[in-house]
């Protein structure tokens, strides 16, 4: 492609629908990969679009407005990535005063929650153990096909005049004063006025590649992967340990239960995560534990086979925050990175936000929680 | 077509009563009494029989006594046996 | 005590030679009985030397150093420190054994490649023909046919043809010529020679009709379409259509490597584009206690896996390796190197295929939606395309359809299946599917 107006890197959900967006605006967009689409982390998710997990705050707010854009998004492009308002049932183990106080304030800042009882409860999800008496339903809760998407939302841009180039590794950028001019690759050098960086658990490496620095580390989580059974599932469901868990800054390997059917009627059971780097030696004591904690949800797991495990790293920053926003020192330079398990759901509100910024227009939100300019004091 | 002698293991399938050699697979012993389709397909339905026969290829799959996904060219007969297609 | 995994030749060699110099050995295997692929009779039957098991079956029920487990399906490893733990299913119930070496024998299976209507019943690889008649005394059909490529498919053949069974012919897809490339191979191994006169006096006795450069590359449920076919597989015309119930298409093997996968042993790709583990002289892995035998470290047939299963052992014991027994492994190795020239799978398969030709069993995918995630969806290597598509990623955890898949997205996009790609496939750290409650209950 000749003279792009934008380089976007990285054909991940990030990636896809930064595109998009840029090419709705009238953008001719040159979409780079080191590997081919959906290769890193949107490859190995789950394809969560969820409200249910996230406290109040600017998170919760960028979930909201993504999640509209998404089935918007499913409008411009066509219904052919399994887009599904399948509902998010959380479930609490034992005390639920913790979830209930978590849903009231979620309901005060728009979220949808619906608090059931044992009977609403087992009439949502039958199979679920009987003694669990207590959850909340999000009916706003929805999943795609995450390979899928990304991979029918760049169809699209190439169809609006964008091209993407795979197998195309980033080497370094040419930068003039403090503009960013043209990104050098193994396939070649691209110029271009504005660099989107949506590089995954790679975005921190991108950016000390243009000399700047980003924050971002992977977090190591599992998921399993059954046989195809009966729909014995119906919606997501999770306990209530999971919210505490996304918020942790611990280390430590954190498990708690995420549970789904999909099309093809394998279950995937989460989720868990440790701060180990890339390190993605199997660990079967996860395994079992992820094991354990879906069949105290749903006995009738106990005799589907387990077929496969997935290992993924979710990038993520020091503050659980996604980056969002133009570098700190290179103008031209932005960022979508760090959404941690949620760069899914966070995607579409995310490609807005930066598009909005770039042609100064006003967004649904004030982008600076997001601001990558937010760790340029603590990192100089 | 079956070569075996000394059948006396009953079993049934999908409801059917059915005869086996002691030792013999699930799969031997249906296709011993001339079955030729062990499972539907789960996305259009098309009949299978067994294809590796040696628990590689798991095409062969039928609910055993209530535990699905069993490859019917290992698991071998019992008494008593109630066998389903899987679907 | 040394685990050895898989009772067929390597792993019951390994195990009778460990046994003779005084080693307890436990010896796991997945199957009711012994002798893997190679050896599974339940009563006599018809093949060539098919009595040198019985030595190793009786060791394996008398002789007090060995302890065998049957029925056991090892589905996760683990090595820490000096330590092996494996972790196995038997009847449903996971039990674990803890050893300091082991030696995998796991053998191989039949290496399958599609064509239009392979998903039909009827259609199954000579190994399931050949297990359901030595392992449970039962012909696969009223009329079957053979085809693929390699020496395998005489003795199948003829063990039906023995058995009572219609052999409507066998079609090989390669020239016996083709062994004129490997006169060494040949002078240092005459026995084969013997093995070979003794099937070709079998295919006369019982009339086969045996045709080369043929192979099936359709069935419609009733009758097979045969083609002629150049060294490359592709078509150089069909030729005739036979009426059968049953297709045995075997086309070479596919070394198990799972486990020797998940315990970090080094694999590496072998001539015929086969993933195999890296061994030295001693049949060692890469990695520390770990020795591998037999079809796993290249495929050679039961003769080369019972060398090598004597000299894991003894290796594991620290025993000098006699040099007749290298020698014997260096003419078998000749041999095994000589059988891939002779019988190569050529990617001509490939144009077999119509669109909805399924490719995938499992998943039910087609050539077409492959072709699809490669033109529509811009998949430019195996994995994303399975991603898209779910091939690979049924029951089989593609160990069936994956190196096809990826021999498919390699010709679309005109690239080569790099070795990278061929050793992820070939990997899964679920060697075994097993369920949560098992897991559940497992946990320390």
């Amino acid at each position: 492609m000749k003279n792009p107006d934008a380089i976007v890197i990285g054909a991940g959900i990030l990636g896809a629908c930064s595109a998009l967006s840029l090419t709705n605006a009238g953008f001719k967009v040159l979409i780079i990969d080191r590997g081919t689409v959906a290769s890193g982390t949107t490859g190995a998710g789950e394809g969560n679009i969820l409200v249910s997990d996230k406290d109040p705050g600017p998170e919760l707010t960028l979930a909201l407005r993504s999640r509209d854009l998404w089935f918007e998004m499913q409008e411009d492009v066509g219904d052919s990535f399994e887009l599904e308002a399948k509902g998010g049932v959380v479930v609490a183990r034992s005390d639920d005063s913790q979830l209930m106080a978590l849903a009231q304030s979620q309901a005060a800042h728009g979220v949808i929650t619906e608090k059931v009882d044992s009977k609403r409860l087992h009439e949502l999800e039958p199979y679920l153990h009987p003694e669990l008496s207590s959850g909340v339903f999000y009916p706003q809760d929805a999943q795609c096909q995450p390979m899928l998407a990304a991979a029918r939302i760049i169809q699209s841009v190439i169809a609006r005049g964008g091209e993407l180039v795979t197998r195309s590794k980033v080497l370094g950028f040419t930068i003039a004063g403090d503009s960013i001019r043209s990104v050098k690759t193994s396939t070649g050098e691209y110029a271009a006025p504005i660099v989107i960086n949506a590089a995954g658990t790679w975005a921190g490496e991108i950016a000390s590649l243009a000399g700047s620095h980003l924050p971002v580390a992977p977090r190591r989580g599992f998921i399993l992967v059954t046989e195809p059974a009966p729909q014995y599932i119906f919606h997501k469901v999770y306990d209530s340990d999971y919210v505490v868990n996304v918020a942790s800054s611990d280390a430590d390997l954190q498990t708690s239960t995420v549970v789904e059917g999909t099309r093809s009627g394998t279950i995937l059971i989460g989720a868990s995560r440790e701060r180990v780097g890339f390190d993605s030696t199997m660990n079967y004591e996860i395994v079992r534990k992820l094991a354990a904690q879906a069949t105290s949800l749903f006995p009738i797991l106990r005799d589907v086979q387990l077929l496969r495990v997935y290992r993924g790293f979710r990038p993520y920053a020091p503050d659980h925050l996604p980056l969002i926003g133009e570098d700190y020192r290179v103008k031209g330079l932005w960022h979508s990175a760090g959404h941690e398990g949620a760069g899914i759901g966070l995607a579409p509100g995310s490609a807005a936000l930066i598009t909005d910024t770039i042609l100064g227009r006003q967004s649904f939100m004030d982008p600076a929680a997001f601001s990558p300019k937010r760790f340029a004091e603590v990192l100089r | 077509m079956s070569a075996s002698t000394g059948a006396d293991v009953s079993f049934t399938f999908n409801g059917d009563n059915y005869e086996g050699a002691p030792g013999q697979s699930i799969a031997a012993a249906l296709m011993a009494s001339g079955v030729r389709e062990l499972r539907a397909t789960r996305f259009h339905k098309e009949p299978r029989l067994i294809f590796c026969g040696i628990g590689i290829c798991f095409d062969c799959v039928v609910v055993v006594n209530g535990v699905a996904n069993q490859r019917a060219c290992l698991v071998e007969i019992s008494q008593g046996d109630q066998i389903v297609s899987s679907k | 005590m040394i685990a050895i995994i898989g009772a067929g030749p390597a792993g019951l060699a390994a195990a009778m030679t460990a046994a003779e110099n005084n080693e307890q050995v436990v010896v796991i295997d997945s199957a009711p009985r012994p002798g893997g692929q190679y050896w599974r009779h339940l009563t006599k039957v018809e093949g060539y030397k098919s009595a040198r098991s019985h030595k190793y079956f009786t060791a394996l029920q008398e002789n007090e150093k060995i302890i065998y487990i049957s029925g056991a399906q090892i589905w996760s490893a683990v090595q820490v420190d000096d330590r092996i733990t494996l972790n196995y299913l038997a009847a449903g119930i996971e039990s674990a054994i803890t050893v300091q070496k082991v030696i995998l024998a796991t053998g191989a299976h039949d290496r399958a490649i599609p064509f239009t209507g392979w998903e039909r019943p009827g259609v199954m690889t000579p190994g399931a023909a050949q297990a359901l008649l030595k392992g449970h005394n039962v012909i696969a059909g009223q009329k079957i046919l053979i085809t693929g490529t390699g020496p395998f498919l005489l003795p199948v053949a003829v063990g039906l043809a023995a058995a009572g069974a219609d052999v409507a012919g066998i079609f090989e897809a390669h020239s016996p010529l083709r062994w004129l490339r490997s006169p060494l191979a040949l002078l240092l191994n005459p026995q084969k020679s013997i093995e070979l006169i003794y099937y070709i006096r079998q295919i006369n006795k019982y009339k086969l009709r045996v045709r080369f450069n043929r192979a099936v590359i359709a069935f419609d449920g009733k009758s097979a379409s045969i083609a002629k076919v150049d060294t490359e597989l592709r078509i150089k015309k069909t030729v005739s259509k036979i009426d059968c119930d049953v297709i045995a298409a075997g086309w070479g093997f596919t070394p198990d490597v799972t486990l020797g996968g998940i315990l970090g042993c080094k694999q590496v790709v072998d001539r015929d584009g086969t993933v195999i583990f890296a061994v030295d002289g001693e049949q060692r892995s890469s990695v520390a206690n770990i020795w591998i035998a037999g079809e796993a470290t290249g495929i050679g047939g039961a003769d080369l896996a019972l060398i090598e299963g004597r000299i894991a052992a003894l290796s594991a014991l620290g025993l000098a390796i006699p040099a007749r027994l290298r020698f014997a492994r260096y003419r078998s190795q000749k041999f095994a190197t000589a059988l891939q020239v002779s019988y190569p799978v050529g990617n001509g398969w490939q144009g077999w295929l119509r669109q909805e030709s399924k490719v995938c069993r499992c998943e039910e995918v087609s050539l077409g939606e492959i072709c699809a995630s490669v033109s529509e969806l811009s998949a430019n290597d195996a994995r994303t395309s399975k991603l898209f598509t779910r091939a690979g990623m049924g029951m089989c955890q593609g160990r069936i359809c994956s190196r096809n898949v990826s021999e498919i997205i390699a010709s679309q996009t005109q690239c080569e299946v790099t070795e990278q790609e061929r050793i992820g496939y070939s990997n899964r750290p679920i060697a075994a599917p097993i369920s949560l409650g098992a897991l559940s209950d497992g946990i320390k």
